[in-house]
């Protein structure tokens, strides 16, 4: 019996089916990505095109093989509705009270600062004023929208203002590597998309974001452990130049300590790579609330110690949850 | 009779071998069942109907819209643009105006006032001379807001007026529409007596 085209159709099928799945679907949704519009309060085209050296950074990148050791993807596990105050407003012992009716009353909310767990009996008008200092914080957890909606409204109603704080939660988000996940549109002006697989070092998805610094990226390139201590990353000193100082140092040379110093009448200055390089790792930017990865950026422009330095176990902050809020 | 061993037969070694037919035993058919069943579950709570909208945490549409912010209240934001492309040249970006052209908004009782007189000014353009906070100007402005749409002159109303320290009440969009519909095809500019007369 001769069973070979019965086989070859049965492999072709199965292949053209996993093709269509994975590969021609994909491309017919989102192969012609548009730039996506940002979500609440100020709305703005999101992603910009890459400033040129930065583009030009991305090659350096590419070249010296960067993405086999970081990853530009950030996971999120979950969501989480918080009710923030951001104005106690004058009748404090009032909000006070409907914080913790809230708290109390229904199942819909849960706590998220300690100091409304326990009951504080009959607060004083001084104790008011710690409770509802160091606004804006986040007060309460939602289950669902609309508790949360009807929270915000009784706070608001209180004389206080009220703010619904949507979190995104997980293990990547709680190093600080981002504040959301990653969606397609983080990567729609990336030539050769460079996700990475594996996180020798920390995520850089959103770096430009949590380390600004130019200089910090150049002393980090020559020497990496001048700047993050036990460091894994071997220095880059080919992207730089040790040159004579001519008549004065040169504005870019790197300020060096000690040892690295390249002794008296020279200086290590970063090369046009060097430059390029780090103009594409400051531009890193995935953190524009999205409609498919929504989250609000607290109010306060409080910068997270975010570092490139994997979370310690037990260093929860407000977004170390990893747990799915409950979907209703 | 012979003892002797007898040769093989060739006869057996030339056939064929045969596939035989065996019936798929029935624990294998329910497992698949169940294996399928329990495939469609995990495809209805998951994949969001291949949404290419819906990521990961998020299991399906209208669990995403659960979690966006919220966007009520007036988009100052977007104010802000049409304000800097369409009123800036003259009243300043900064709201303060120039001095003998052009009034300011900053504390203006004309911005912070009446929302029916403010709406009007763009809609039709103000002539003739005008006192704000205890300054005359005497300059036609044309009706820079007749082509807007009613959301954006509703958000650039909203920008003048919560915006450089001003707080007055927002412009909604329901409320440049009805102002529109009474001004109707109006072409002569307002003046300030005109408005100040409408309630």
């Amino acid at each position: 019996m001769n069973y070979g085209p019965l086989v070859f159709l049965a492999a072709f099928f199965a292949l053209a089916t996993s093709w269509c799945g994975f590969v021609l679907t994909p491309q017919l949704q989102i192969g012609r990505l548009p730039q996506a519009h940002t979500v609440g309060g100020a709305a703005s085209t999101y992603p910009v095109a890459r400033p040129g050296l930065a583009q030009q950074g991305m090659e350096v990148y590419r070249a010296n093989g960067c993405a086999a050791c970081h990853s530009q993807q950030v996971g999120q596990t979950g969501t989480v509705l918080e009710i923030a105050l951001t104005e106690a407003g004058t009748n404090q012992p009032a909000t006070i009270a409907a914080l913790l009716t809230l708290a109390e009353g229904s199942t819909d909310h849960a706590p998220a600062l300690s100091l409304l767990a326990p009951v504080p009996s009959a607060p004083s008008n001084s104790t008011n004023a710690t409770i509802l200092a160091g606004l804006p914080r986040a007060f309460l957890r939602s289950s669902t929208r609309e508790a949360a909606n009807a929270a915000i409204k009784t706070l608001d109603a209180t004389s206080a203002k009220a703010q619904l704080w949507i979190v995104p939660v997980g293990p990547d988000l709680a190093r600080g590597w981002g504040e959301r996940r990653s969606v397609a549109e983080d990567y729609l002006f990336d030539r050769t998309v460079m996700p990475g697989s594996q996180r020798v070092g920390p995520d850089l998805a959103n770096l430009g974001a949590r380390l600004p610094d130019a200089n910090w990226h150049l002393r980090h390139l020559y020497a990496p452990r001048l700047e993050v201590k036990g460091s894994v990353m071997p220095p880059y000193r080919f992207l730089f130049e040790k040159r004579k100082i001519k008549d004065r140092q040169s504005p870019e040379a790197l300020a060096l300590p000690g040892d690295l110093a390249p002794g008296d009448g020279y200086e290590i200055v970063p090369t046009q790579a060097a430059q390029a390089l780090v103009a594409y790792l400051t531009d890193l930017h995935a953190d524009a609330p999205l409609f498919n990865a929504p989250m609000t950026r607290p109010a306060t422009a409080e910068a997270t110690t975010s570092t490139n330095a994997p979370a310690a176990p037990g260093t929860a902050s407000t977004n170390a949850a990893p747990t799915h809020a409950a979907a209703p | 009779m012979s003892l002797e061993p007898q040769p093989p037969l060739p006869a057996a070694a030339e056939a064929e071998p045969q596939a035989g037919r065996i019936a798929v035993p029935v624990w294998l058919i329910v497992l698949l069942f169940l294996l399928l069943y329990w495939g469609m579950v995990y495809f209805d709570q998951h994949s969001g109907w291949f949404d290419p909208q819906v990521y990961a945490p998020y299991r399906s549409g209208a669990e995403l819209a659960l979690y966006q912010p919220p966007t009520g209240g007036p988009d100052l934001a977007r104010g802000k643009v049409v304000f800097e492309n369409v009123c800036g040249l003259c009243h300043g970006n900064d709201g303060a105006g120039k001095p003998g052209q052009a009034p300011p908004f900053i504390g203006s009782e004309w911005a912070l006032g009446n929302p029916n007189h403010m709406i009007r000014i763009p809609l039709a353009g103000l002539a003739g001379p005008v006192e704000v906070k205890g300054q005359q100007y005497n300059l036609a402005m044309p009706a820079m807001g007749a082509a807007l749409p009613d959301d954006d002159l509703a958000a650039v109303l909203t920008y003048i007026r919560q915006s450089w320290g001003n707080k007055a009440s927002a412009i909604t969009p329901a409320q440049v529409k009805a102002v529109r519909a009474e001004v109707g095809s109006r072409t002569q500019p307002w003046t300030a007596d005109q408005l100040k007369a409408i309630q």
